[in-house]
């Protein structure tokens, strides 16, 4: 937990609100969440051997608090499958970069394992004006930005709850396995909810918070991408 | 105000609108009556109210001419955000409906709709609360107070606002500010609290938790003069929940034995009516068996309020005898030609303690919010 409140007061002394992917990453982590396996690069040589680690394919993300837009930036190359891929990838973000964003404080690029694809969800907090902190349950994808195909509650959730806000969503059924696919751990994604609720009820510091898209399999889940919003004091 | 708190007065209803809903100058005027208030511990039900009812004592606080105050006491409290719940705006006279509080709380400049709940949760003539709201003022606190009393009596919303207009409209109408549908939505589920749809849902499904029993399971039977009534109840029935099963083999040849061809799983009793000549003496009999059987856990009955004498009197008998012993719920409808008829037996049957719903989607709509009821009581014990 120290961790955390370092992550957030670090934020905080660097006068901003949004915390990076990566620090976003390790508050999640930190609070027990699964997230799919990132470090940071500092330079290109650690950015190999950090993925040689890791294993391919892996993933490069710019980690900067003033690109927000990462991908419009030319921030992130995925899928990247050996070593020279790797070190084209991190100059390539840093020349784009710096581009797009001239002014922009790089605390590094992000090196991720390419997670293997499950069921896209999405489990998000925010807050509302009467109900203070909700969390939010939802398929990823069209689910979620078309049909609005999502469930709320209010902060703090119990385990009941938490199995309710994924049996209501109308993609429900694809999550217990449609035409020979194999149902997900829902079990999995009943802790993560649990443990978000917990971790917002806990600070209540957090504004926002967002992992979009979680990758939900038969057996474990991962959050894949990561986005933590602090309140501003 | 300013003279009643000097005198002491403990609680006040503001009648009067013209404040925060009218416009800026109205909410500073909203803001200073409450400031008196505040000063002397004096509480403020409204402004813009037509005020409370409460058959038992006898008193109903109206702004309308007198005459509509006589109200049958009974245990249905029902709390709005508008007057059209008050005894002008809805016969329960005529229609022997049962209340134990009514309340509009108007603006709620002060008294909102959690201390309604807190007080309504607390009183004993109070059996099931229905509210209208279009907002909450508190919502962790409306989570609160109504999870806890929902654990113990049911708690009927209907919430105003659900769409983008609705919510615009709502503001200009009491003030207040209309929260995400969606969230409220999660939050009721949370605490346990029902929601309702239609105005007419109000005053209706809380007849069945009022006076009826909660359902074990989901299984509804059907009683019924026309085949087609029965499969309408059972599509309704799904959308809740309910099923409805295929009778006992001792029910089925008990049925049998009275007329054959009553149906094994909705019961029609219609072939049998057209010709037998004393089928009063087996509609009580038919009633209790599948009343009895386990196979059951409430029941969907179809009345037709015929032309013929006495056909009334069947019923009456009928649902007297299930009187003292009826553990499992019934929601009654009755159709027929002549409108009279229907209101005449809707009024006793209802005096003796069974509810009547004007159609029979709303009939088996309070069947199947019982059981919603019911299981969710079940899972959180």
């Amino acid at each position: 937990m120290n961790d955390l409140l370092a992550i957030m007061k670090k934020a905080r002394e660097e006068g901003r609100t949004v915390l990076t992917e990566f620090e976003s990453k390790r508050v999640l982590k930190r609070a027990g969440v699964p997230v799919v396996e990132t470090r940071l690069a500092k330079d290109q040589k650690e950015a190999v051997s950090i993925s040689r680690k890791i294993g391919f394919p892996v993933a490069l993300k710019i980690v900067s608090p003033d690109v927000i837009h990462k991908t419009d930036a030319g921030g992130v190359k995925l899928g990247l499958e050996n070593v020279s891929e790797v070190k084209k990838a991190y100059n390539d973000i840093l020349t784009s970069v710096k581009k797009q964003v001239p002014r922009a404080l790089v605390h590094g690029i992000s090196i991720q394992k390419m997670a293997r694809p499950g069921v896209e969800v999405i489990i998000g907090t925010s807050q509302d004006p009467q109900f203070g902190p909700v969390i939010m349950f939802g398929l990823g994808g069209l689910f979620v930005e078309v049909l609005r195909d999502v469930s709320f509650r209010i902060v703090p959730v119990g385990r009941r709850d938490a199995i309710e806000m994924i049996e209501e969503t109308k993609g429900y059924p694809l999550l217990k396995g449609v035409r020979g696919k194999e149902p997900v751990n829902l079990s999995v994604l009943v802790d993560m909810i649990l443990k978000i609720s917990d971790l917002v009820g806990k600070h209540p510091a957090i504004k926002e918070l967002e992992m979009n898209p979680v990758f939900a399999y038969k057996q474990g889940a991962l959050a894949v991408d990561a986005r933590i919003l602090l309140k501003s004091e | 105000l300013r003279e009643c708190a000097e005198k002491g007065v403990k609680a006040a209803i503001v009648v009067s609108d013209g404040f925060a809903e009218r416009d800026e100058n109205g909410g500073i005027l909203q803001r200073e009556i409450v400031e008196i208030a505040r000063q002397v511990g004096m509480r403020i039900l409204g402004p813009n109210t037509a005020g409370v009812a409460n058959p038992r004592i006898g008193l109903t606080t109206s702004p309308y001419l007198a005459g509509y105050d006589q109200i049958k006491a009974g245990g249905i409290a029902i709390g709005a955000q508008t007057g059209m719940i008050n005894p002008q705006a809805f016969p329960y006279f005529d229609l022997h409906y049962g209340v134990s509080k009514l309340c509009d709380f108007g603006n709620k400049c002060d008294v909102d709709e959690c201390d309604l709940l807190e007080y309504l949760g607390k009183d004993p003539a109070t059996k099931v609360i229905a509210l209208y709201l279009e907002s909450v003022v508190d919502g962790r606190r409306f989570l609160n107070v109504s999870r806890e009393i929902s654990a113990s009596k049911p708690v009927l919303v209907l919430k105003s606002g659900r769409t983008k207009e609705g919510a615009r409209v709502s503001a200009s109408h009491t003030g207040s500010l209309a929260a995400n549908d969606q969230i409220f939505g999660g939050a009721c589920k949370q605490a346990g609290v029902l929601r309702l749809q239609k105005f007419n849902d109000l005053f209706e499904i809380p007849k069945l938790f009022a006076s009826q029993p909660l359902p074990k399971g989901n299984r509804m039977a059907i009683i019924s003069y026309t085949g087609a009534v029965g499969v309408l109840a059972t599509d309704e029935g799904a959308t809740y929940g309910l099923t409805t099963p295929s009778l006992s083999p001792l029910t089925a040849s008990k049925l049998h034995a009275i007329f054959p061809g009553l149906g094994t799983t909705i019961v029609d009793i219609g072939p049998l009516m057209v010709v037998a000549r004393d089928s009063d003496s087996f509609y009580q009999e038919i009633l209790s068996t599948v009343l009895e059987d386990d196979h059951v856990d409430c029941l969907f009955n179809v009345l037709w309020a015929g032309p013929m004498e006495g056909s009334s009197e069947i019923y009456l008998n009928t649902y007297e005898a299930l009187r003292r012993n009826s553990p499992k719920p019934i929601a009654t409808w009755i159709y027929g030609p002549r409108s009279p008829l229907i209101s005449t037996l809707s009024q006793r049957l209802e005096d003796l303690g069974f509810p009547v719903f004007s159609d029979l989607e709303m009939a088996v709509k309070a069947l199947g919010m019982a059981w919603q009821y019911a299981r969710r009581k079940k899972e959180r014990e």
